[in-house]
C-alpha cells in the first residue's frame, strides 16, 4: 500500500538508552556453544555492547524521563500535545494503554489524543504514518511519537540467538507540520501468515503466564528458554528480509520517481551488522550511506533502531543541515514498511542515557 | 561450480569439501553456518533457499545440484 503526505515533517527527536550496559565476551559463557563460535557469532554479527535496563525499568519510565527533559529544557511545551502515539510490544501493563500512563505522570492536558500502537521493528514507520494522519485533522498540530521497547525483560539470557542482540531504549519525536511543499511518500505491506517467525508465546490471553511457561526448555538447537521469553526464527527472518525489502525500497523509490543515488542515507532498522550488510549489497548501496552500528554500540531496540541510527550518526549535522533519507523497517507481524522524506533543521537530536538506579 | 566448494569450505572452516560429504556432519554445521550459507547463495548465486531447504539436502553435492538448477543466468 503507497502513502503520499504533504506539509509533515519531524522537527525533533531525543533517544533514550538505559545506563546500563551488557557486554557479549561476559555473557557468551551463558551459551551452551564453544568459545570460537560464539567469537565468530560476534565477529559476523557485529555483537559487542548492548544497553539493558535494570530489572523493574518499564517503557513509561524511559519515556517519562526523556519527556521531562525535553519539558525541562524548553524543547517542548506540554500544552502543545495534541496527540502521544507510543509504539511498543512491552507496555508497562495489559490495561491500560501505557501511552496514558505517560499522560497521567506528566499530568498532560485532557484535550488530546493518546493511542498505543503493538508494532516491532517495523513500528517506527507505522508510528509515523500514524503521525502524518492525525495531523491531517486541523486541531492536531503537534504529535509526540513514543518508540519504546523493554524487550530484555523477556529475552532468555540463555539464548543465544536472541539474547546478544537484544537491547532496550526509547525515542521521542516531535512531529509537526512542515510550513512548505514538501512531500513524504511511504509504503506498507504486511502478511499475518508468518507471524509466528517473531512472537511471545506466552502472557497474553491465549496462553497465560504460568509457572509452567516460565520454565526454561533446550528448544532443539542448544539455546534455553522459555513460553514466556521473546522466540525469534532467525532464518526465516533473514529469509523474509532479504526477499521483501529490496522490491519495497524499489517500489518506494519508483513512486517518488528518485534514483538511489539521490538517497543521501539509507536509515532501517537494525538487526544486525551482518543482515544490513547483504541487504545494502544486495540493493548496490554504497555501506558508508547505509550505517549498521547500532547493534554493537547498544543493542538491536526493535523499532527503536531507526531513531536510534538517526541520532547516532547524524548528529550534530542534522540541526543545520539537510538531508534526503530513506527509512525502513521490517519485523514482527510480519510487517515491512518504508518511508522517504527530507530530514534536517532539527530543533533538537541527541541520545541521553537514562541513570543506573544508584546513581543521584 | 568449483568455487562453490571453495566458499563452502570457507564458511564451515574446513580445508575442501568433497561432493558426498555430509553437510550435518561437519563440525561447525550450526545455526550461524546455515545463515551465511543461505546468505552465500544469495550473494553469489542469486538462490533464494530457506533453512528448512537446506534441512532436506543431505550432501554437498545435493546443494551444489539445487544451486546449478536455480542460479541466475
Amino acid at each position: 500500500m503507497n502513502f503520499v503526505f504533504r506539509d509533515k515533517r519531524i522537527s525533533g527527536l531525543l533517544a533514550v538508552v538505559p545506563a546500563n550496559e551488557g557486554n557479549f565476551l561476559d555473557e557468551m559463557q551463558n551459551f551452551n556453544f564453544p568459545k570460537n563460535r560464539s567469537l565468530k557469532l560476534k565477529e559476523v554479527m557485529g555483537y559487542d555492547k548492548h544497553r539493558l535496563v535494570e530489572s523493574g525499568v518499564c517503557v513509561s519510565d524511559l519515556a517519562v524521563f526523556g519527556l521531562r527533559q525535553l519539558i525541562d529544557r524548553r524543547l517542548l511545551d506540554p500544552a502543545d500535545i495534541d496527540a502521544l502515539i507510543l509504539v511498543t510490544q512491552s507496555p508497562d501493563l495489559l490495561m491500560p494503554p501505557t501511552s496514558s500512563i505517560i499522560q497521567g505522570r506528566l499530568g498532560l492536558k485532557h484535550d488530546m489524543f493518546c493511542l498505543d500502537i503493538n508494532q516491532g521493528c517495523a513500528g517506527y514507520v507505522v508510528g509515523l504514518l500514524q503521525a502524518f494522519l492525525l495531523l491531517e485533522q486541523p486541531a492536531v498540530r503537534k504529535v509526540v511519537l513514543v518508540n519504546a521497547d523493554v524487550l530484555s525483560r523477556k529475552t532468555s539470557p540463555k539464548d543465544r540467538n536472541s539474547f546478544p542482540l537484544i537491547g532496550d531504549a526509547a525515542s521521542i519525536s516531535v512531529i509537526e507540520r512542515a510550513g512548505d511543499d514538501s512531500v513524504i511518500h511511504a509504503n506498507l505491506k504486511m502478511d499475518g501468515t508468518r507471524c509466528e517467525a517473531l512472537m511471545i508465546p506466552a502472557g497474553g490471553m491465549r496462553l497465560p503466564s504460568t509457572s509452567a511457561t516460565a520454565v526454561l526448555e533446550d528448544v532443539g538447537d542448544g539455546n534455553l528458554r522459555a513460553k514466556d521469553h521473546l522466540r525469534m526464527d532467525g532464518s526465516a527472518v533473514f529469509n523474509f528480509v532479504q526477499t521483501e525489502v529490496p522490491p519495497m525500497i524499489e517500489s518506494l523509490l519508483g513512486a517518488a520517481g528518485t534514483p538511489i543515488a539521490a538517497v543521501d542515507w539509507f536509515l532501517f532498522h537494525q538487526p544486525n551488522r551482518f543482515m544490513l550488510q547483504k541487504l545494502a549489497d544486495k540493493m548496490q548501496i554504497d555501506h558508508l550511506k547505509m550505517p549498521s552500528n547500532v547493534v554493537e554500540h547498544f543493542g538491536n531496540s526493535s523499532g527503536v533502531t531507526i531513531p536510534m541510527a538517526i541520532a547516532f550518526n547524524l548528529s550534530p549535522r542534522i540541526l543545520t543541515e539537510r538531508f534526503r533519507v530513506c527509512l525502513a523497517g521490517f519485523g514482527v507481524g510480519l510487517t515491512w514498511g518504508s518511508m522517504l522524506l527530507s530530514l534536517g533543521a532539527m530543533n533538537f537530536c541527541e541520545l541521553i542515557d537514562y541513570p543506573n538506579s544508584a546513581e543521584p | 561450480m568449483d568455487d562453490f566448494y571453495t566458499k563452502l569450505a570457507e564458511i564451515l572452516e574446513v580445508d575442501r569439501v568433497a561432493a558426498d560429504d555430509v553437510l550435518s556432519e561437519f563440525e561447525y554445521w550450526d545455526s550461524l553456518t546455515v545463515l551465511s550459507v543461505l546468505a552465500m547463495l544469495d550473494s553469489g548465486y542469486g538462490v533464494n533457499l530457506t533453512a528448512a531447504n537446506l534441512r532436506e539436502l543431505k550432501q554437498a553435492g545435493e546443494l551444489a545440484a539445487v544451486v546449478e538448477s536455480r542460479k541466475r543466468k
